[in-house]
């Protein structure tokens, strides 16, 4: 069995994304729809290749005594274009992004190591994150990696697998996977709600992280720029979270709640939409992670404990340092 | 080997639902699931066509592709399978088939649909041939006892044809050099023939 | 009862294809539906609790043998056959029948639901009565003494015609037969039932041009058509296996199919051409296409002057029907009357498909005498391939047809005379005088000056019985109203005037229903008491022949034991006779077995009687030989090719002469003299006299293959095989019985066979009449209907004057017509069938597999009145007639229909005027799908010789609901 060559390159398929997240955004849930009849060509019989053309490739509906969605349609060839967008640009981009991510990251590692502290700690330690911040984080966290596991189960795991556990208790596996993401989903959502308006007033811009983007966020070795308690890099992830959050759950509810949903293009469409964008927000996490944990010295402990040494609350985020010293 | 095929004929289909009650008689098929079903285009109007549509087991089964267990398969006779047990009921399936052919019970929140349920070419599914539990799931084993599916056995016009591609090419070919002109065939080279699906 | 099937070890027959499962041997087992945990309960969500019935289901060992059973199809009159297989008793697989020689394994929606019989959810499931509102289980004994005594009340205070019997199309031919005799031994002629809603119409007008009143050829002889003209028959939707056969001309033959219907029907699209005809107006249209006809002189003038009489008169009312006219009258112009008449003019042999469309209207007579005479001048009847193919309604509604389960006749169309009822009283072995006894003495009517008894006038039919109830008592021939009903197997929404129906069973004193299922009958009227519900079985709890449209009769098996408390028919007949006190006279020949007769005595009784029409070579011997060969008659010649039954056409279609002993092959194409009469040839029978107005009635120069008269001749009688000198080819018992009796009342069947031995028809050799001058419109007529939009046409075309008594009933034409309603109610109201429902469809609404595919009663409405209406497709919308009713339905917007004809389908009951019925049925008993009848709105009309109801033509009003 072979998979079939698609005309659509990648550009092409980037394109189509952005035009369905517009689609999306805009709410315009409802499908194409077919109306009116096919062209009649010469009378009784002999119907023609436009009528046929009509049933074939445009998915003139017509008359059932079925019920059910779509019930009158002969031939629906969207699926096929999901079918292979999914298989054939999804599934693999997004496996080579994921790699690719990971790879890049090692190697960032590897040439630049960890960002040190510049200074020896102080032993003096400063507040950073309060405990609800820090419950927020690590909940709005541990969902997030179950669901981008089950999910990458569901799109990934039958490739290998089944070898490996069997195909009946990869049957289970999988409807485990499938009702941790379909009921999951709705709480990770709730949890990012609450996330965004306790973190959003930290998150707006200014022309501090305007430079700070300008000088690399000093991730490579040289001057550290200003920043205040949040810096660029933190406030575009958030940004990146809550953006693709609002289209990765948006898409999801179209998945979860399917009664609501009349045709079975808009699940294609969320379908494709849910993964690649989730699929792009977890290349980010990968490196949040890298960052938050390996990437940066320090920085674990403020989330872990609450606490930073005071080195390297100067050093990240000089601007909050000299806030809360004049404080107090 | 042979190579299972319905083939509808257009010029003789009456939308006479024979076909669907025949699968809901054999396979006791729930109420609000349709494992077969006719539609009539341009109904009421001139060249108005009656077709019968079910699964029409693709060679290159969409739906296989993109099953996330896996749980469907294809038998040596080109019939496609799914295995009940393994289904979670994700949809999928139902967004890839260009046929509408496979239908859940339910479509509660949280994506619960229960399993999925298709025309199984009255050949059953992975359990046993006409096992109690291969009868409860899927319904009846008619290839095992050697014969063809139910919805085509009792076509009311012989429209529905099903059986082996070179026997049912066979019937269909004649037809078409009485009728003087290969008109009615539907659906032929998008299920079976991989050039047909693309556009 | 719901079981489904649990196990089995497959017997692999080996191979693919159909060829192989001839009889559908797998073997096969079940179980409860109680364990399975993958499905749902069927339909569990649009059920309310209280309708769900715990289900009592026999399990059966999966190792249980399987018993494969042929049975026919109940749902309509192509007779298809069925395997059944059992196990334990349980019916758990339908196979289908690829031998049985009509339909080839094939079935439509309603053959392929067919075991759902066996599950029987929704079936009335014990005797019960209507006490102060509610229903109440009760024994058959209590039943049956109840229902005895009120009947006897009724007849002790207004005579035995105050009780109407009305019987079914359903009831296989014993049931029927036993069911007529049962009705002339209560001593009335009400007793009536569908096939004077169906075809009585055909009947009476075919009868009447040629002889017998029957589909002439069969569907597999279709085969052999060059050209069909349907007219008014939608086969794709009422006939679906027929389609099988039209289709295959169509495709073998390159047969032209012509299409001649208000609606654009599934069948319309299958046609050649498609005439779109305005409804009540088949006159006209058959007018036109003969105008083209003889003007072009496409008639076959050798035939027409051997074969047919009084064609001349046609030709003359046939010249005022110029295209103009036609198209003024049908709607139809030239260029299609002219494709039309030409393609039937130059493919012959060519035959003619009627069905409701033509038979339902005040005019049902004229329509068929018109079809007729169309064939008869294009030479198409009596031959291969011709024929007026009339594709009767229900599964036996030729065979209680045939055993005149009327109110005119007497089995086999005997008639009511002195001497029809002499003749059955020596068949059934009782004193005339008993008889005569048993009936109403007294006189209400004359003919031609003198008196009649009730014994021997018409009695009042199903149409009517509605006025029957409520009519003036002093307008009625009879003593009294109709006080008690029996509607034993019809459903009331069949009938039109709904409303006025419900009236007069609230106006009963009794009600009785005698069916499978409580039927809308136990709903519509609002009683408080006097309703009892007897539990029927189905044709697939007992067993007997049935006799399908083509005049085949064949032979059912008893698939499963009577379901719940349910009997046989004929077992509740036996009771209810045994307490009215005829059982022994009703059984003299009959072998009663526990209160059951024995259905092969019946069948060898009414053998001994059918002469007229040839019943009587079809023994249950000779019918279950055929059951069992299926495989040895071939597709399109129904003969047997070499088997037991060489030689022998299927199911010994009548007229199947003599004794079962003469070995008669049946007849499969009437009137056709290309085979000597012993090989199943006939020609036209003398019915009629053998001359009229100075002109010979008798065929002149054909004759059958064989006749040694070689010309035409009358029927036969004692006295003419004496003047033949053919008298000492009879036997002496034979001379015993024959002497001064005829072809018909001989019950030697001597007569038969020697007239038949010297290759002459029994009946005679006659031409077909195109003129009947015993009825109404000598020729016929095109008059316009009582309920018409089109006024300008009323002058021209009126319909007949009122009449006093007919069908001892006051019957109104020109006092309806003469009202205009035409501003109120502007659109053409027609009704036709869905093929998902059979009839009043209590028995199919109530099947899960078919009620799932049509669960809303609606109209259809051309966009033009749609828009005009504010009416969108899916809306709710009222539908309003002229005589007060309505009915809210969903509309369906669709070309199918003109503008100006609205259509709606006839098989939903359970609502009423926007009410649902739903809790009025016995708990369990109620059909899952409901909806308003058609005949709610249905408007009066009957026909002028037969009272037909007219359902096919009214008149409406629309209006957003």
């Amino acid at each position: 069995m072979s998979e079939y060559l698609h005309s659509t390159l990648f550009s092409g398929f980037l394109q189509r994304m952005l035009v369905l997240i517009t689609l999306l955004f805009s709410v315009s849930l409802a499908s194409t729809s077919y109306a009116g009849n096919v062209a009649s060509a010469d009378g009784n019989g002999t119907k023609g290749a436009d009528y046929w053309r009509a049933i074939n490739q445009q998915g003139q509906s017509g008359y059932t005594t079925a019920k059910g969605k779509e019930a009158g349609v002969l031939i629906n060839r969207s699926g096929e274009d999901w079918r292979l967008t999914r298989n054939q640009q999804v599934k693999p981009i997004g496996q080579w992004m994921l790699a690719g991510t990971l790879g890049v990251l090692f190697v960032f590692y590897l040439l630049v190591g960890k960002n040190r502290l510049d200074q020896p700690r102080s032993g003096q330690v400063i507040e950073r994150w309060k405990r609800t911040d820090r419950y927020v984080h690590w909940i709005v966290a541990v969902l997030f990696l179950l669901l981008a596991l089950t999910g990458l189960s569901i799109l990934y795991a039958k490739h290998f697998m089944p070898d490996l556990i069997g195909k009946d208790g990869f049957g289970t596996y999988l409807q485990v996977c499938k009702w941790i993401h379909n009921y999951g989903g709705p709480v990770f959502i709730l949890t990012l709600v609450i996330m965004f308006f306790k973190w959003v007033r930290n998150n707006w811009f200014n022309g501090h992280d305007f430079r700070w983007f300008i000088q690399g966020g000093g991730m490579i070795k040289g001057k550290h720029p200003h920043a205040g308690y949040m810096n660029g890099g933190e406030k575009l992830w958030f940004w990146i979270l809550m953006l693709g959050g609002v289209v990765i759950s948006l898409s999801g509810l179209v998945l979860d709640f399917p009664a609501y949903i009349d045709a079975r293009e808009d699940f294609q469409l969320a379908n494709l939409i849910h993964g690649a964008a989730s699929l792009i927000v977890l290349c980010a996490t990968f490196a949040h992670i890298y960052i938050g944990s390996l990437g940066t010295e320090g920085a674990l402990e403020g989330m872990v404990n609450g606490h930073v040494d005071e080195t390297w609350a100067k050093q990240h985020h000089d601007l909050w340092y000299d806030e809360v010293k004049s404080d107090r | 080997m042979a190579r299972m095929k319905f083939l509808c004929d257009a010029e003789r289909c009456i939308e006479c639902n024979g076909c669907v009650t025949a699968c809901k008689n054999e396979n006791e098929v729930e109420w609000g699931v349709n494992r077969r079903r006719v539609i009539t285009i341009n109904d009421g109007e001139p060249n108005e066509t009656s077709l019968s549509v079910a699964c029409m087991h693709c060679t290159d089964a969409p739906c296989m592709a993109v099953c996330p267990v896996d749980c469907l398969y294809q038998t040596d006779e080109g019939i496609v399978l799914h295995d009940k047990d393994t289904c979670i009921g994700c949809g999928y399936c139902l967004f890839a088939c260009p046929f509408g052919a496979p239908q859940f019970p339910q479509e509660g929140a949280f994506g619960e649909r229960g399993k999925m349920d298709k025309c199984t070419f009255c050949a059953g599914g992975p359990e046993e041939d006409n096992s109690p539990a291969e009868q409860a799931k899927y319904g009846a084993n008619r290839i095992a006892e050697g014969k063809l599916p139910m919805c085509a056995e009792m076509c009311s016009t012989k429209a529905l044809l099903a059986g082996d591609a070179n026997e049912v090419s066979d019937i269909y070919r004649e037809r078409v050099i009485s009728r003087g002109s290969n008109k009615g065939a539907w659906g032929q080279n998008l299920a079976y023939n991989a050039d047909g699906r693309k556009r | 009862m719901k079981l489904t099937r649990k196990q089995s070890s497959a017997e692999q027959t080996g191979a693919q294809g159909s060829q192989q499962n001839k009889t559908g041997l797998s073997r096969r087992s079940f179980l409860s539906n109680s364990g399975i945990a993958a499905g749902g309960v069927a339909a569990s969500a649009m059920l309310s609790p209280t309708m769900m019935r715990k289900a009592t289901a026999k399990s059966a060992p999966s190792s249980a043998p399987t018993e494969v059973k042929r049975t026919i199809c109940t749902h309509c009159s192509v007779g298809c056959g069925v395997y059944a297989e059992v196990q334990n008793g349980v019916w758990t697989g339908q196979e289908p029948a690829f031998d049985h020689p009509f339909n080839r394994g094939a079935h439509c929606a309603k053959g392929a639901a067919l075991r759902e019989h066996g599950h029987g959810e929704r079936r009335l499931k014990y005797p019960m009565k209507l006490v102060d509102g509610k229903w109440q289980k009760m024994s058959w004994e209590d039943a049956i003494n109840e229902i005895g005594d009120g009947m006897q009340k009724i007849r002790q205070e207004s005579g035995p015609d105050s009780v109407y019997w009305l019987g079914s199309a359903k009831h296989n031919n014993e049931q029927a037969y036993l069911f007529r005799k049962f009705a002339a031994m209560w001593g009335t002629n009400n007793v009536d039932h569908q096939a004077r809603i169906c075809h009585s119409t055909t009947v009476a007008g075919v009868a009447n041009t040629w002889g017998y009143g029957a589909m002439t050829n069969s569907f597999n002889d279709i085969h052999n058509s060059q050209a069909a003209i349907l007219i008014g028959s939608n086969p794709a939707e009422a006939h679906p296996v027929a389609m099988q056969h039209i289709l295959y001309a169509k495709e073998r033959n390159k047969a032209k199919v012509i299409v001649a219907d208000p609606r654009y029907s599934r069948t319309a699209a299958k046609a050649d051409q498609y005439l779109p005809l305005r409804p009540g107006s088949d006159v006209a249209m058959i007018w036109g296409l003969l105008w083209h006809v003889f003007e072009n002189g496409w008639e076959d003038k050798e035939y027409i002057a051997q074969r047919v009489f009084g064609m001349d008169e046609v030709r003359e009312e046939v010249k005022k029907w110029n295209p103009a006219e036609v198209e003024r009258v049908t709607g139809l112009d030239e260029e299609q009357m002219r494709t039309a008449a030409k393609t039937l003019a130059t493919n012959k042999p060519g035959t003619v498909i009627w069905c409701m469309g033509g038979t339902q209207h005040t005019t049902g007579n004229n329509n068929t005498r018109a079809y007729c005479a169309l064939m008869l001048a294009l030479g198409n009847i009596g031959v291969s391939g011709g024929g007026a193919n009339i594709f009767r309604g229900h599964d036996n509604v030729q065979g209680a047809t045939d055993f005149c389960v009327l109110s005119h006749s007497l089995p086999g169309y005997y008639g009511l005379s002195g001497g029809a009822w002499k003749h059955w009283s020596k068949v059934w072995g009782v004193d005339p005088a008993w008889i005569a006894d048993r009936f109403d003495k007294d006189s209400y009517e004359e003919s031609k000056g003198k008196p009649v008894k009730p014994q021997n006038t018409k009695g009042i039919p199903v149409s009517r019985w509605v006025d029957g109830v409520l009519e003036d008592k002093a307008n009625i021939a009879q003593k009294d109203n109709i006080r008690g009903m029996v509607f034993w197997g019809h459903a009331p929404n069949s009938q039109t005037r709904g409303a006025d129906q419900k009236k007069a069973m609230e106006k009963l004193d009794m009600m009785v229903i005698i069916d499978p299922y409580p039927t809308a009958s136990a709903v519509l009227p609002d009683r408080k008491d006097g309703v009892y519900l007897l539990p029927a079985t189905t044709q697939f709890e007992t067993y007997g022949s049935v006799t399908a449209s083509n005049r085949s009769l064949q032979w059912r098996d008893q698939i499963i034991d009577p379901l719940f408390d349910s009997l046989p028919d004929h077992t509740i007949m036996y009771k209810l006779a045994k307490k009215l006190g005829f059982a022994d006279q009703l059984c003299k020949n009959i072998k009663v077995n526990n209160d059951e007769p024995l259905i092969e005595d019946i069948t060898r009784e009414f053998n001994k009687g059918m002469w007229t029409i040839g019943y009587t070579g079809q023994s249950p011997e000779r019918m279950k030989l055929h059951q069992q060969n299926w495989h040895t008659f071939d597709y399109t010649s129904l003969e047997a090719e070499g088997g037991p039954a060489n030689g022998e056409t299927y199911g010994l279609p009548w007229p199947c002469w003599g004794t079962p002993e003469m070995k008669h092959p049946g007849t499969h194409i009437l009137y056709d003299p290309s085979k000597a009469v012993a090989d199943g040839g006939l020609n036209f029978r003398a019915r009629f006299g053998v001359e009229f107005e100075g002109k010979t009635l008798l065929a002149e120069g054909s004759y059958p293959k064989g006749n040694e008269l070689k010309d035409g001749h009358p029927e036969f009688s004692a006295k003419l095989l004496q003047k033949l000198g053919w008298w000492d080819d009879l036997t002496d018992e034979e001379k015993k019985a024959a002497e001064g009796k005829n072809w018909k009342t001989d019950l030697s069947g001597g007569i038969q066979r020697v007239a038949i031995k010297h290759g002459c028809a029994p009946f005679g050799n006659a031409k077909a009449r195109s003129i009947v001058w015993t009825f109404p419109d000598r020729v016929p007529l095109h008059r316009e209907p009582l309920y018409t939009t089109r006024r300008d046409l009323v002058e021209d075309y009126p319909t007949f004057k009122d009449r006093k008594s007919h069908y001892r009933l006051p019957t109104m034409y020109e006092s309806i017509q003469k009202q205009d309603f035409s501003k109120e109610y502007p659109i053409i109201l027609t009704s036709g069938r869905l093929v998902e429902y059979e009839g009043g469809g209590d028995e199919t609404r109530s099947n899960p597999w078919l009620a799932e595919l049509q669960q809303e009663m609606f109209v259809e409405l051309n966009p033009v009145d749609a828009n005009n209406n504010g009416v969108r497709d899916g809306g709710d919308v009222w539908v309003h007639t002229p005589e007060g009713s309505k009915i809210k339905v969903k509309a369906l917007v669709t070309r199918r229909v003109k503008a100006g004809v609205a259509f709606i389908p006839f098989h939903f009951a359970g609502h009423f005027q926007g009410k649902d019925l739903r809790s009025k049925y016995p708990e369990g008993s109620d059909p899952y799908v409901l909806g308003e009848s058609a005949n709610t709105v249905m408007t009066y009309g009957y026909d002028s010789v037969t009272q037909m109801q007219e359902s096919k033509v009214s008149m409406c009003r629309i209006s957003v609901a």
